[in-house]
């Protein structure tokens, strides 16, 4: 009892206290962590170990091969670059446009709630709808797209056939651009006034404020954007499956997609298996560099 | 202070990069905005054409005659109410879930050291790396081993928590201060009513974020949905829009009345959350 | 970085509570409507019934463009007449696969299957996960008329090692469908041959309208193979698309009919079929190759007058057939039941009133000779064409490699006619990739 009233005048903890300090995390994760352990951890390992084996039932044991068989595989290698060419091309997209429109947003320009609002609207509708309305507007001959072009005298388009990783970078920019502006304004927003106040003392001009204000003070939003962006990214699936169905040929085929094709209609459960740890790999890696980089830039 | 008033920011001519950039700046807003919301417009169209204007290969911008019909037909081809019942029902079932338990592995994430945190944060992480059909048949095994299929809690379970919420609290629990952990700890609180108290209040504007992205993903989910269900009661919306495309064409106009009926749940919401999405993001500790 | 502790009103607080609440509610009802199954048997409520219903419940999945009003009044003669209560899902092609296999990784099959064609059903026979209809043929066979009254190219796409694994219930091919007024201002008979469509093609292509507009779906493009006398699969030399200049010259003849010709315009990819059938709505294409799942949309499109033509010939005058057939799963909880429905879904009787319904054609040889049929022009010359069908993939499917040979094939056409690569380089490409899969 004494030394509870030391510790209250004092403001040290006691040592009951501190054991139910360590104990704490435990308690607060015990929940959460006995979900992620039945509904995560055990289908994922169980599906790591299906992807040493073969066959439709994944009953045949087959070793690494799996492994070695997606190098050798030129369809996956082919569906392995073009996928890195598309999340390349959608992030670099949806950083910059998000970053411009988040500036122009934050000058205060007039009605800038509303255009907020209107840029989440595609973010807030589902992927298969976005796509098949995409695929509908681009098609070539039936398109909406095309049909107004005709009617203004000018050149139609046929993206869908002649740049059809392109076409899907822009449907994947256009469907996040909201919410990659969103982010870089409320960043933003968070930056406080006297370091421009700073700046213009200084005789910054409003672009050199940008540059050496903004942008390095928005580098944790720009982490957390190209992080997740990264990570989904590469996982993407429902714009080639809904848009061109992995054409023209296998143009857009991109990982996830073959994937799922190897899972559901080669029936080869185990080498999907194998083939998703693999792209797993890939994304811990390029998680910890990026992390690993804005670790350091957050030092300065 | 004058310095923080807009009106006096503004009149600063240093602050302008070239005359007429706002107006530049107003033109691209409005170019960008027009990108993103015609596409839907046309979406709205299209569910108000009649069968002979979606098939007929030239495409109509606007209808000849609204048919409005079509959205009656829609609720009379299929029970539609029915699956925007069960819908609601999934996507709010794991919003609520996700409220509670995602700011709980945040917080000890965030605020407590304890040995192999690094490595259980990583392993965490790493679940977002795959995707979720590589997990999708050995939970199925389980649920109907379990007797879950075609059941809510089917339709529920997987999705009670996940990486990308836990990441999330953890990057807005992290910053805020110290102090107030431990002046409710020298007040001799115990950690539950330490982050009962102190830490949930605060994380009000995150919660409403991790609201609207974790109800409009669960609402828009199609394949543990379509996996899980095997009767027409227990159907969810997307997978009930599937209905009206026919072997070999799709019934544009249904689909997209469906469509916008899908769309306008996570509207409300999101006009429901708007005021704390930019300041819940602001103090996400994302910068 | 100073924050309010409490910047948000208790109506903030509030609101998010109301969120909460709702979410409460539907877990109270969730409590209420839990339809309860067990792993071995589909047991779960049906789609017309209330709550505390008792019996039987017999599953099935099918495809939500042949869920067709004779065939909702036989599956009610059946739920009368067994005292069972079907449980009717429908599925696109693609999500019916993916229901499937989760349903065979955990054992809970339904009754009874439609399934895209034949190879897919192989497909699932080469696992062991369908039935063998065998036993039930030999009983009922003579009486039901299969396989005699079913057109013998149906028959053997669903046999694998001697057995049955499926029964054909649709069946449709690919031929000549086209505009006759256009043909008729044209002044041109619709072509019988490859030189008769070189010859009516440049009569037929002017500045915004084609002659004959070609699809992006890879199957569409079977039947030039086999009009040249290729085909897929040979399974004694193991040699694919063989002869290999009879399927050259159908490769290039495509090719130049998109790129050289210029009476197509290159096909778009795309997840469906509707492209070519859209321009013919629309006047732009005075001929395509279809089936009759154009026919309707082509209808509602209104403003041409259809006409049907024979597939064509070069060496031969051939056609891919197609159309879905049902099986029955090896572990599905009824499999009398499901062969009773079999019988009674392919009655002729039904099959006519489908075809009334919706211009659907069928396997039956009886069906091609009623008078309901000989009447109406459009049915009639589909049936007229379907004996020129066969399967494309019969010799290929029992290799079980026909998927990723699929693959490749599709790579091979799409890059041809969408991507304007050269035949012969595509042609070799498909070479290295069909060695990878066959070995």
């Amino acid at each position: 009892m004494t030394s509870l009233a030391t510790a209250r005048r004092t403001g040290l903890p006691t040592r009951g206290h501190n054991r139910r300090r360590t104990l704490a995390p435990y308690a607060f994760l015990a929940a959460p962590m006995a979900f992620f352990a039945v509904l995560f951890f055990y289908p994922l390992v169980q599906e790591l170990i299906t992807s040493f084996y073969t066959g439709p039932r994944a009953d045949q044991f087959a070793g690494v091969s799996n492994f070695t068989r997606a190098f050798a595989d030129a369809n996956m290698r082919h569906s392995f670059v073009v996928t890195f060419e598309f999340a390349a091309g959608t992030l670099v997209f949806s950083i910059l446009i998000g970053l411009v429109l988040a500036a122009m947003l934050n000058a205060r320009l007039k009605g800038s709630v509303i255009f907020r609002g209107i840029l989440l609207v595609p973010y807030l509708t589902s992927i298969a709808i976005v796509g098949l309305l995409w695929r509908n507007i681009l098609d070539p001959q039936v398109g909406v797209l095309n049909r107004l072009l005709v009617a203004a005298h000018l050149p139609t388009q046929t993206w869908l056939n002649t740049s059809p990783v392109a076409t899907i970078v822009f449907i994947a920019v256009w469907q996040q651009v909201g919410y990659t502006t969103l982010l870089f304004l409320a960043g933003m927003q968070g930056i406080p006034e006297s370091y421009y106040e700073a700046a213009k003392v200084d005789g910054a001009s409003p672009w050199q404020r940008f540059w050496r204000v903004t942008l390095p003070l928005l580098a944790p939003t720009t982490l957390f954007v190209s992080v997740i962006g990264v990570i989904s990214s590469l996982q993407e699936f429902a714009l080639p499956y809904l848009v061109t169905n992995g054409g023209p040929g296998d143009a857009t085929s991109l990982y996830v997609f073959r994937l799922y094709d190897v899972a559901f209609t080669f029936r080869d459960f185990g080498y999907a298996s194998a083939l998703s740890y693999l792209m797993l790999i890939v994304i811990l890696i390029l998680s910890a560099i990026q992390l690993r980089i804005g670790r350091r830039d957050h030092g300065e | 202070m004058a310095n923080d008033n807009p009106a006096v920011r503004l009149r600063r001519g240093s602050d302008r990069l070239f005359p007429g950039d706002r107006a530049i700046a107003y033109v691209a807003v409005v170019l960008v905005c027009a990108v993103t919301v015609l596409p839907l417009l046309y979406m709205i169209s299209l569910s108000l054409q009649s069968n002979a204007e979606i098939f007929a290969g030239n495409p109509v911008l606007w209808p000849a005659q609204l048919q409005f019909a079509n959205y009656a037909s829609l609720f009379e081809r299929a029970p539609v109410a029915r699956f925007l019942l069960n819908s609601f029902i999934m996507a709010s079932l794991i919003t609520l879930s996700h409220l509670i338990f995602d700011p709980l592995a945040g917080y000890a994430f965030a605020k407590f050291e304890f040995r192999f945190k690094r490595t259980l944060f990583i392993i965490v992480l790493a679940t977002l790396m795959v995707p979720f059909f590589v997990r999708m048949i050995p939970i199925y095994v389980m649920f109907s081993q379990l007797g879950w299929t075609d059941s809510y809690q089917g339709l529920v379970v997987p999705f009670l928590s996940d990486a990308f919420g836990i990441f999330l609290m953890r990057q807005f629990i992290e910053p805020l201060p110290n102090t107030l952990i431990d002046a409710g700890r020298v007040d001799g609180a115990s950690e539950w009513r330490i982050y009962r108290s102190i830490i949930l209040p605060q994380t009000r504007a995150a919660l409403a974020v991790l609201a609207l992205f974790t109800f409009v993903f669960q609402w828009n989910n199609f394949l543990w949905p379509l996996v899980i269900t095997s009767s027409t009661k227990m159907r969810t919306m997307p997978i009930g829009l599937t209905l009206f495309n026919q072997e070999y064409f799709t019934q544009w106009n249904l689909t997209a009345a469906g469509s916008v009926v899908l769309f306008v749940p996570t509207a409300l919401l999101f006009f429901f959350t708007q005021r704390y999405l930019v300041r819940g993001i602001a103090l996400t500790g994302l910068k | 970085m100073p924050r309010s502790a409490t910047s948000h009103s208790r109506r903030d607080a509030l609101r998010l509570a109301g969120l909460g609440v709702a979410g409460l509610a539907g877990a109270g009802l969730a409590g209420c409507s839990r339809a309860p199954s067990t792993p071995s048997s589909n047991t779960t409520t049906s789609t017309g019934s209330g709550g505390g219903n008792k019996s039987k419940t017999f599953t099935m999945y099918w495809n939500p463009g042949h869920v067709y009003k004779a065939y909702e009044k036989v599956v009610k003669q059946f739920e009368s007449d067994h005292g069972v209560t079907v449980n009717w899902q429908k599925y696109q092609w693609p999500d019916l696969q993916t229901k499937l296999q989760t349903d065979i990784s955990a054992g809970t099959l339904p009754d009874l299957v439609e399934q895209p064609g034949g190879d897919t059903a192989i497909s699932l026979a080469l696992t062991g996960d369908l039935l063998a209809l065998d036993p039930y043929i030999a009983k009922d066979g003579e009486k039901m008329g299969f396989p005699s009254d079913w057109q013998s190219a149906s028959v053997r796409p669903w046999q694998h090692g001697g057995k049955t694994y499926g029964i054909q219930i649709h069946l449709t091919c690919i031929q000549l469908y086209y505009n006759k007024t256009m043909l008729h201002d044209a002044g041109v008979e619709p072509p019988s041959t490859w030189d008769e469509l070189l010859d009516v093609g440049p009569k037929l292509t002017h500045a915004n309208t084609y002659a004959l507009a070609l699809n992006q779906v890879a199957s569409y493009s079977d039947p030039w193979f086999l009009q040249a006398g290729a085909h897929l699969y040979d399974a004694d030399s193991k040699k694919v698309l063989t002869p290999r200049d009879k399927a050259m010259k159908a490769l290039q003849f495509q090719h130049d009919l998109i790129y050289k010709h210029k009476f197509s315009p290159p096909p778009t990819a795309s997840s469906d079929y509707e492209g070519p059938q859209k321009l013919l709505s629309a006047k732009r294409a005075a001929m395509i190759l279809s089936g009759p799942w154009d026919i309707l949309p082509i209808k509602q499109a209104g403003g041409v007058d259809l006409g049907l033509a024979l597939p064509l010939k070069d060496a031969q005058r051939k056609t891919t057939l197609a159309g879905s057939g049902v099986v029955i799963p090896a572990k599905a909880p009824n499999p009398d039941l499901a062969w009773d429905l079999i019988k009674r879904m392919t009655a002729l009787k039904v099959e006519l009133a489908v075809t009334e319904e919706a211009t659907q054609t069928m396997p039956r040889k009886s069906w091609g000779k009623q008078p309901q049929v000989k009447s109406n022009p459009v049915v009639n010359a589909i049936a007229q064409a379907l004996p020129y069908g066969v399967d494309w993939a019969q010799e290929l499917a029992p290799t079980g490699k026909l998927p990723q040979i699929d693959d490749a094939f599709n790579t091979l056409y799409q890059s041809v006619a969408i991507s304007n690569a050269d035949p012969a380089t595509a042609m070799s490409k498909f070479d290295s990739a069909a060695a990878k899969v066959l070995g």
